[in-house]
């Protein structure tokens, strides 16, 4: 019985496993997409503070996430996907309450999917509409 | 084994079953389908078009390109059985478009299939549908306009001497990423339909695609977040809810669940049925009106413009060095466009009221025209007596369009392309007409001119929250929305001045002579009192 358990336990953890590195590996861009629109431009909108996602290059746009720095550098960018960003303002922004259980590495990565691919040289160029 | 699990202890199976729930939520949750297209070999292959995909779709989903040649996304026909007429994409005249048929290079960026560029094109052939176009998920699939169809395998320098490099597309990426169509996926056409985002319809643009409550109550993207397919039910590639076909009164009621009924799904009473106001009243409006007319107040709502106007007369004007002209408004809008005319534009546009029944006219290249007056490009038919009417709302397309003066015809042209028959490269109407017709199969007098046209498209998306559904005096008021409507009567707008104060002279004299019966009744009573 022991082993039938081992077994069982070990292929759930396997495939356990394996659907977080496929959840991490990818971005959803859908995602992504709802968020930006939904809580970046929430702060970031009209005139020069807007910025859409084709106003940059993809490598641009890596860079810029890679670097993780918001107000050049006063604040961080994970934090603005953070569950403590997002709890302090879903009372009030629908995106934020909609997305309060998205691990944060997963919706960052969603949130990049979607600048990628609305960079200017990006799939799908995409303004902030 | 199952004995072996019944004797584990209590901890550890609910251990194992958490973690098994665990796995099958992520698992649902990420691939949302019960195929893993990534692990087929078939599809493991770096393809070299968008046919070699479909042939791979096609060893498993053995029926699918049948169903889908059977739909008007393919053959871009629709026999109207009022009419007896064959109309669809080939058929019908539009302000937007001067015909397909010498423009399919272009026309068939919209087509679900590969290589419609001439007449010569083969319907028959499956491997021509395109699978991918409303099956993406990836966001990646495009297909590049003047490629009849075909998305860019390779970077391409495209209009060539542009300087402009189109990427290619992933379609091995594309192939192994397949599934259930989107708003994205339908959007890709019907958002952009006319040439741009939001030109053609005026309710349909890219503000659908992740949009706020306040532009469509339906698609919230925070909210209910409906596909199109919700309400587009969609049995063997057949869509339902066409403009061709629409449904003008329903009155059935909600559609159960399941239900073999063959009814259009897509009507509003298919979900809400036909009494879902809390008052009464509200409801036996609907007897006259349709529910767009209330609950759309505005179309073109989502940020981004519409086309109101089209002048193809004005084509060809040149700057002073000789180029042909572009001119953009304050707003980034192409007001003028040297090959296609000039233009005006709309946002929160109130829409237009007609009676209608459910029977649409469009008008084909075969149809007598009358050019003394506007021409309809289609005619909605209604009446306020028939019963099976009600009030829709609409756009209103206004443009000026070439005609055969001697055939009394609207005329097709072919406008696109780098040829030297080409409007865009000739800026001669006569070429441009010529190759059109000629190529549509009609005959073209040689004579040509222009000639006012309308077009009607009907609006039934961007609901708003019920919140901002019309109120009472946007009708009922001294500046009514239905005012130009006929066969109604609007209490509170349709106010006369004698019925006025005929009627507020009855109440005065009826208050009268209750006074003075009442005052009379006392003087007796206390007369008789006193005896």
């Amino acid at each position: 019985m022991k082993s039938h358990f081992s077994i069982l336990s070990g292929i759930t953890l396997g495939l356990l496993a394996l659907s977080f590195a496929g959840e991490a590996a990818d971005g959803d861009w859908k995602r992504g997409r709802v968020y930006y629109r939904f809580v970046c431009t929430d702060c970031h909108k009209g005139g020069s503070s807007e910025i859409p996602p084709n106003s940059r290059s993809m490598a641009e746009w890596k860079a810029y996430f890679q670097a993780d720095k918001h107000e050049k550098g006063k604040t961080s960018l994970k934090y603005y996907v953070s569950k403590a960003f997002r709890e302090s303002i879903k009372a009030k922004n629908q995106a934020a309450a909609k997305f309060i259980d998205v691990p944060e590495d997963q919706l960052m990565k969603d949130i990049e999917a979607f600048a990628i691919r609305g960079a200017k040289d990006g799939d799908a160029p995409a303004t902030c509409n | 084994m199952r004995k072996e699990l019944l004797t584990m202890p209590m901890h550890c199976l609910f251990a194992w079953g958490v973690l098994a729930c665990a796995v099958g939520l992520l698992q649902g949750a990420a691939l949302a389908s019960t195929a893993d297209h990534s692990q087929f070999k078939g599809l493991q292959q770096d393809f070299k078009s968008g046919s070699a995909v479909t042939k791979i779709c096609l060893e498993c989903h053995t029926k699918a390109a049948g169903e889908v040649m059977a739909s008007k996304h393919w053959s871009w026909e629709w026999p109207d059985p009022h009419s007896k007429k064959m109309l669809g994409k080939q058929n019908v005249l539009t302000s937007f478009s001067l015909g397909i048929q010498s423009n399919n290079p272009v026309c068939s960026v919209c087509h679900v299939g590969y290589g419609w560029k001439d007449n010569n094109f083969d319907f028959t052939a499956q491997e021509n549908v395109d699978c991918l176009v409303c099956h993406d998920t990836t966001g990646t699939y495009r297909k590049q306009s003047g490629m009849a169809g075909h998305p860019p395998v390779v970077a391409m320098e495209f209009p060539p001497g542009s300087g402009n490099v189109v990427k290619p597309v992933d379609l091995k990426e594309v192939a192994q990423n397949v599934g259930k169509s989107s708003r994205d996926n339908c959007g890709a056409c019907h958002f952009y339909g006319g040439g741009g985002d939001g030109v053609k319809h005026g309710d349909l643009d890219s503000s659908l695609a992740a949009p706020e409550k306040d532009v469509d109550v339906h698609m919230n993207a925070l909210g209910l977040d409906f596909s199109c397919t919700e309400c587009h039910k969609t049995t063997r590639h057949q869509v339902a809810g066409s403009r061709y076909a629409l449904t003008a009164t329903d009155v059935h009621g909600a559609l159960m669940r399941g239900s073999k009924d063959d009814r259009n799904p897509s009507t509003c009473q298919a979900c809400h049925g036909n009494a879902s106001h809390k008052l009464a009243r509200l409801n036996r409006h609907a007897d006259k009106l349709a529910c767009q007319t209330c609950h759309i107040p505005q179309y073109a709502r989502g940020g981004i413009a519409t086309k109101l106007t089209w002048d193809w007369s004005a084509a060809g004007r040149k700057d002073k060095d000789g180029q042909p002209l572009v001119e953009k408004d304050a707003n980034g809008h192409v007001v003028y466009d040297a090959k296609k005319g000039s233009f005006t534009y709309g946002e929160n546009m109130v829409p237009d009221y007609f009676w209608f029944n459910g029977k649409v006219d469009h008008l084909t290249v075969s149809d007598k025209i009358d050019p003394t007056n506007s021409v309809p490009l289609n005619r909605f038919y209604g009446s306020p007596a028939d019963g099976a009417s009600r009030i829709w709302p609409f756009k209103v397309m206004r443009a000026t369009q070439p005609y055969d003066k001697v055939h009394m015809t609207m005329l097709k042209a072919h406008t696109t392309g780098n040829d030297e028959d080409s409007y865009g490269k000739s800026f001669d109407w006569h070429k441009a007409v010529t190759r059109g017709m000629q190529d549509a199969g009609k005959p073209f007098s040689g004579q040509m001119g222009f000639v006012e046209t309308e077009m009607s498209w009907p609006i039934t998306h961007m609901v708003a929250p019920k919140e901002q559904a019309l109120s009472c005096v946007a009708c009922h008021g001294a500046e009514s929305r239905l005012a130009k409507v006929p066969g109604i009567h609007l209490p509170g707008h349709h106010a006369h001045g004698w019925l006025d104060k005929l009627g507020w002279g009855l109440a005065w004299l009826t208050l009268l002579g209750v006074i003075v019966h009442g005052a009379g009744r006392a003087f007796t009573s206390r007369k008789g009192a006193r005896k």
